[in-house]
C-alpha cells in the first residue's frame, strides 16, 4: 500500500515537472519553442494540459488600456508603409497576426 | 475603421515546426530567410486565404513581433485614442474574431449608438428595421 501511494506520487510529480517544463519551453522565443516542440509528439496536447499552459506562457507584456507599441512596417506588394501611430485620433485599427502555415 | 493583416514568422514552417494538418492541406513552405521572401509570402498567405485587406509585413528581427506577441496569431483592435482596447489570446486557441466584433461594437462610435451609420458598415437603418423589427437597447 505504501509502494503504490509512493508511486502515486512520484507519478503526479512527474506530470507537474512535465508540465512546468512545457511552460518553461513556451515562454521562450517563437524560435525555441518550435525548435523544440518540433520534437515532441503531437498527444502530449491531449496528455498534458498543454492549451492551458499556452495561453499563460505566451500571454505577452502589453496590456489592454497600454498605448499600443508603435511600428512601421511595409506593405507585402512593396507599395506603401503603414505606420501605426499615424491612425491615433482617427480611427479604431484591427491589428491581425499571423502566418500562412 | 483600419483592417491590416501583420504578417510574420511562419507558425509551423517545414523547415522548423511541421502541421501534420498543414501537410494534409498540402500546405508546406519554409522559414523566409530574407526580407524580401518574407514580403513575397506575405502576399502568398494574403492572396490564398483571400485577405481583402492590407498585409504588413514585420522585419526579419521580427520587432513587431515580439512587442505584440503575435506569434503564432494574435488579434488587437486599437483604439482611436492609440489605446489597447483588445488583445486576444495567443492563437490558435485564443484567436477569436468573434471577441474583435464584440469590442468594434463597444468603440466605434457609429455601431455603438445605432444611428450614423455613413461608411457602408452596417445597412442603413431604415433598412435594418425592415430586416430586424426588434431595436437592439441602447448601452
Amino acid at each position: 500500500m505504501k509502494t503504490g501511494l509512493k508511486l502515486l506520487a512520484a507519478g503526479i510529480a512527474l506530470y507537474l515537472a512535465i508540465t512546468g517544463a512545457f511552460f518553461v519551453v513556451m515562454s521562450q522565443s517563437p524560435e525555441k519553442i518550435a525548435k523544440t516542440m518540433m520534437r515532441v509528439p503531437w498527444t502530449a496536447f491531449r496528455v498534458f494540459p498543454l492549451r492551458t499552459v499556452w495561453m499563460n506562457a505566451r500571454s505577452g507584456s502589453v496590456q489592454r488600456g497600454e498605448i499600443a507599441p508603435d511600428f512601421s512596417l511595409e506593405s507585402a506588394d512593396h507599395k506603401s508603409h503603414f505606420q501605426l501611430s499615424s491612425l491615433r485620433g482617427q480611427k479604431p485599427v484591427v491589428l491581425v497576426f499571423g502566418s500562412y502555415t | 475603421m483600419a483592417f491590416y493583416i501583420v504578417y510574420i514568422r511562419e507558425a509551423h514552417a517545414s523547415d522548423i515546426w511541421q502541421d501534420p494538418d498543414n501537410l494534409k492541406d498540402r500546405v508546406s513552405y519554409t522559414e523566409p530567410k530574407s526580407a524580401e521572401e518574407r514580403s513575397e509570402m506575405g502576399q502568398l498567405c494574403a492572396a490564398k486565404l483571400g485577405i481583402k485587406f492590407p498585409a504588413v509585413v514585420d522585419g526579419l528581427d521580427n520587432a513587431t513581433e515580439r512587442a505584440y506577441t503575435g506569434w503564432p496569431e494574435r488579434l488587437y483592435v486599437i483604439g482611436q485614442d492609440g489605446r489597447i482596447a483588445y488583445k486576444s489570446g495567443p492563437g490558435p486557441y485564443g484567436f477569436r474574431s468573434k471577441e474583435v466584433a464584440d469590442t468594434l461594437h463597444r468603440v466605434v462610435p457609429p455601431l455603438r449608438n445605432g444611428l450614423d451609420l455613413s461608411g457602408g458598415l452596417l445597412p442603413k437603418p431604415a433598412d435594418r428595421a425592415i430586416r430586424n423589427p426588434v431595436q437592439p437597447s441602447q448601452e
